[in-house]
C-alpha cells in the first residue's frame, strides 16, 4: 500500500493559510454526503468539504449532529446513502474500509479485550505484513509517544479508561495512515495529559503530514491545533474556516454561540443606520433594512469597562453605555463581570493580567465596545 | 450486613424450603445408589457399591451410554458449525423479515416435545429414518440447534461495541475481523451453546422414545425401559453417574462464561 507523504513533512505546517487550491493539493474531498438510517431524517446531509494534504480539521457540534457519522462514512464504516468520497481524487466511495489506509481512533476506544496492550498497537502492522522485529520497536515507539511503555503487557481490562484512550490512540497512529480521523480522542483524559495529548498528535500529524479529521466537544481544543474548524448542527456544516475566523466572524448565531461565549441583544434597525436595543441605540458595523428585527451579538471579552467616575471614554464612533456591576467570578486568568445594562445583563471579561483594574459589586461603570465587534444576525435565526 | 429481621428469616426458609423439594430427589438417589437391598426402598437396609459393579456388567446400558456420547457429541460439532454461521446471518445482516426468521429458528423451544416427536416420527417413517444414526442426529438437531442459536446469537450481540469496525480500519478483511477478533471472543458463547447441544441431546427421553429402534439404543431410553421392567437400585446408581456427569459439564460452562450470562435473554 503507498502511502502518500506531504512535501512539507519536515515539521512546519501552513497553519493559517486558507486552504488554497493548487498551493497544496487536495486530498480528502466529501461531496455532498448523506446519511439516513432507515426512514429517519437523514443524520447527515448536504456534508461537502475538501481537505488539503496535511490538513487537520476539526468538527465540532453539539450531541447527536452527526459527527460520528461522518467519520464512520469517511472510513467506511456505513454506507452513504448519497454523495462521494474521493481521495487524492480517487473515489473510495465503495471501498470497504480494510482498503482504505484510514486510521480510526473509536469513540468507545474498540480495543480488542482479549489482546494485550502491544498486541492491540501491533495489529494494524501484522495486518500489513510488516517484519515482526520491525512491528515491535514501531508499537513500542508508539506505546512511548502516549507515555505507555510500562503497560505493554497489561490486557486492556486492566487499564483506566484514559490509559484505553491513550492505547487506542497509539494503535491508530502506529500505521501512519494517510488518512486520520479522530473520534473524541481525548475526552477521558485530564486537562495536563489532555494538552500534552493534542500537541502530540499536532507534531506527529504535522510530521507525517497526515490529513486527519479531529471530532471534539471542546472548542478551545479546536482551536488550539486544527488547521480549520467545521462547526455542525443537526446533520448539516453549519460554517467551515480558521479558527481566528470561525471566532470573529462566525456566519450564524448557533456558530457565534458554539466557539466561545457571547452577548446577546435583541434590537431593531434604525432609518439612521443605528439599531434600537431597549433605551439604548448602538452603532454596528453592517448595514440592513430600517425596521428589522436584529439580533446583535458581542464576545465579552472585546468589552472594555471604565469606571463611572472618570470621564466618559472616548467615544470616536465606539459604543458606550452606563451600567452596574452585579456579579464577579474569579475564573483563574480572567474576571467575568455581569453587569446591568439598562434591561439587560451583559458579560463582560477581562485579564487578570493585563486589566488596569478591578471593579465591585455595585460599581457604576461604562462599557465600551467598538462596532466592528457587533456581529449582527436577522432575529429568529438562533438556536 | 443489616440485623436479620422477622420478614428476612421468613424468606430465607421459604427459599430453603423450596430448595429442598428441588433438589430432594437428586439427593436421594446417592445414598439409594449405596443399597444393598434388592428393590429401592428407604432407608435402604445396608450399605454396598454392588450396584455400581451390576452396572459395569450392564452390557446394554454400557452401550447406550456410548451410543448417546458419541450422538451428543455428533450433534454439538453439527449445531455448532450450523448455528454459528446462522447467528451471524440473523445478527448482522439487515434484511426484510430477520426478526421473523429469528423467532421462527428458535421456536421448537416452545413446542411440547411429544408433539415435536410425533412430527419427526411421521415425517421419518416412511423415509427409513426410524432406528438409524441418520435420524436420531436429525432429530436431536431439531432440538439442540435453537439453543445454540440464541446462545451464539446473544453472544454475537454482546460482543464490545466496535471492535469489528477496529479491525477492518486497521486493514483486517471480514475473513479475518471473524477468525482474530470475533471467534475468540465469541469463545464463552462456543462453549456455553456445545454444552447446552450436548446436554440436552444427551437428555433427550421423548423424541428419541419415537426414533430408537432395536439396533440404536440410546442411555436414556434404555434406563426407562429397565425402570419399567425392573425395580433394583441400579438406575440409582446410573442415575448418580449421570447427574456427576452433567455436574461436570455445568461446571465447565460455569467456569467459561457463567450460566446465566450464557442463557440469558436473547432478544
Ligand atoms: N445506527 C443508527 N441507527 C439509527 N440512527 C442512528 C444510528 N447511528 C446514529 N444515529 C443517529 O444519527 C444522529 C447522529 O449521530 P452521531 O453518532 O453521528 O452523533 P455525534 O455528533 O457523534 O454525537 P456525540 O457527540 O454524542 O457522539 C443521531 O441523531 C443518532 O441518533
Ligand atoms: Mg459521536
Amino acid at each position: 500500500m503507498a502511502i502518500a507523504r506531504a512535501p512539507h513533512a519536515a515539521g512546519e505546517a501552513p497553519r493559517d493559510a486558507a486552504p488554497a487550491a493548487g498551493l497544496n493539493s487536495v486530498h480528502l474531498t466529501l461531496e455532498a454526503l448523506e446519511k439516513r438510517y432507515g426512514n429517519l431524517p437523514p443524520s447527515v446531509s448536504a456534508l461537502s468539504l475538501q481537505l488539503r494534504q496535511g490538513e487537520l480539521l476539526g468538527l465540532l457540534g453539539p450531541s447527536g449532529c452527526g459527527k460520528t457519522t461522518t467519520l464512520r462514512m469517511i472510513s467506511g464504516l456505513v454506507p452513504v446513502t448519497a454523495g462521494r468520497i474521493l481521495v487524492a481524487g480517487r473515489d473510495v466511495t465503495a471501498l470497504p474500509p480494510y482498503r482504505r489506509d484510514m486510521g480510526v481512533v473509536f469513540q468507545a476506544y474498540a480495543l480488542f479485550p482479549h489482546m494485550t496492550v502491544a498486541e492491540n498497537v501491533a495489529f494494524g502492522l501484522e495486518m500489513r505484513k510488516v517484519s515482526r522485529t520491525e512491528a515491535k520497536e514501531r508499537v513500542m515507539r508508539a506505546l512511548g509517544m502516549v507515555r505507555l511503555e510500562a503497560l505493554a503487557d497489561r490486557k486492556p481490562r486492566e487499564l483506566s479508561g484514559g490509559q484505553q484512550q491513550r492505547v487506542a490512540l497509539a494503535r491508530a497512529l502506529v500505521i501512519e495512515p494517510s488518512i486520520l480521523l479522530l473520534d473524541e480522542p481525548l475526552s477521558n483524559l485530564d486537562a495536563k495529559l489532555r494538552d500534552e495529548m493534542r500537541n502530540e498528535i499536532r507534531d506527529i500529524q504535522q510530521r507525517l503530514g497526515i490529513t486527519a479529521v479531529f471530532v471534539t466537544h471542546d472548542q478551545v481544543e479546536a482551536m488550539a491545533i486544527c488547521d480549520r474548524i467545521g462547526v455542525m448542527r443537526a446533520g448539516r456544516l453549519e460554517q467551515i474556516a480558521t479558527p481566528l475566523e470561525m471566532y470573529e466572524r462566525p456566519t450564524t448565531p448557533f456558530v457565534a454561540d458554539f466557539v466561545g461565549r457571547m452577548n446577546h441583544l435583541r434590537g431593531t434597525r434604525l432609518e439612521g443606520g443605528g439599531v434600537r436595543v431597549g433605551e439604548a441605540v448602538l452603532a454596528t458595523a453592517g448595514t440592513s433594512p430600517a425596521g428589522e428585527a436584529l439580533l446583535l451579538m458581542v464576545r465579552p471579552h472585546r468589552i472594555q469597562m471604565t469606571p463611572a467616575a472618570t470621564a466618559q471614554p472616548e467615544a470616536a464612533g465606539r459604543n458606550v453605555q452606563p451600567g452596574t456591576v452585579r456579579r464577579v467570578t474569579f475564573v483563574g486568568d480572567a474576571l467575568h463581570y455581569e453587569v446591568a445594562m439598562g434591561a439587560e445583563t451583559m458579560l463582560v471579561e477581562s485579564s487578570t493580567v493585563s486589566g488596569p483594574q478591578s471593579f465591585a459589586v455595585g460599581d457604576a461603570v461604562f462599557l465600551a465596545w467598538s462596532p466592528d465587534d457587533t456581529l449582527t444576525f436577522p432575529a429568529g435565526t438562533e438556536a | 450486613m443489616n440485623t436479620l429481621s422477622l420478614p428476612r428469616i421468613a424468606y430465607g426458609v421459604l427459599v430453603a424450603l423450596l430448595l429442598v423439594f428441588l433438589l430432594a430427589p437428586v439427593l436421594l438417589v446417592f445414598p439409594i445408589s449405596f443399597s444393598a437391598d434388592n428393590f429401592i426402598a428407604w432407608p435402604p437396609s445396608g450399605w454396598s457399591p454392588r450396584w455400581y459393579v451390576a452396572l459395569a456388567r450392564e452390557s446394554e446400558l454400557l452401550l447406550a451410554f456410548r451410543n448417546s456420547v458419541v450422538l451428543g457429541l455428533v450433534v454439538t460439532v453439527l449445531s455448532l458449525a450450523i448455528a454459528l454461521p446462522a447467528a451471524v446471518m440473523l445478527v448482522r445482516k439487515e434484511f426484510p423479515g430477520r426478526d421473523i426468521l429469528f423467532s421462527v429458528f428458535t421456536a421448537p423451544l416452545l413446542l411440547p416435545s411429544i408433539v415435536l416427536g410425533l412430527a419427526i416420527l411421521i415425517v421419518f417413517v416412511g423415509r427409513g429414518l426410524v432406528g438409524s444414526w441418520f435420524g436420531m442426529v436429525l432429530a436431536h438437531l431439531t432440538l439442540t440447534l435453537p439453543y445454540a442459536l440464541r446462545v451464539l446469537a446473544t453472544g454475537l450481540k454482546t460482543l464490545p461495541p466496535a471492535v469489528e469496525d477496529a479491525a477492518g480500519t486497521l486493514g483486517a478483511r471480514p475473513f479475518t475481523v471473524f477468525r482474530r477478533v470475533t471467534l475468540p471472543l465469541m469463545a464463552p458463547a462456543l462453549i456455553a451453546a456445545g454444552a447446552l447441544s450436548f446436554l440436552v441431546s444427551f437428555d433427550e427421553v421423548v423424541i428419541s422414545l419415537f426414533i430408537v429402534g432395536p439396533q440404536l439404543k440410546v442411555l436414556p431410553v434404555s434406563l426407562y425401559h429397565y425402570v419399567e421392567s425392573r425395580t433394583d437400585p441400579l438406575v440409582a446408581s446410573a442415575s448418580a453417574v449421570l447427574i456427576l456427569v452433567t455436574l461436570l459439564l455445568v461446571i465447565v460452562v460455569e467456569r467459561a462464561v457463567g450460566l446465566r450470562k450464557a442463557v440469558g435473554g436473547g432478544g
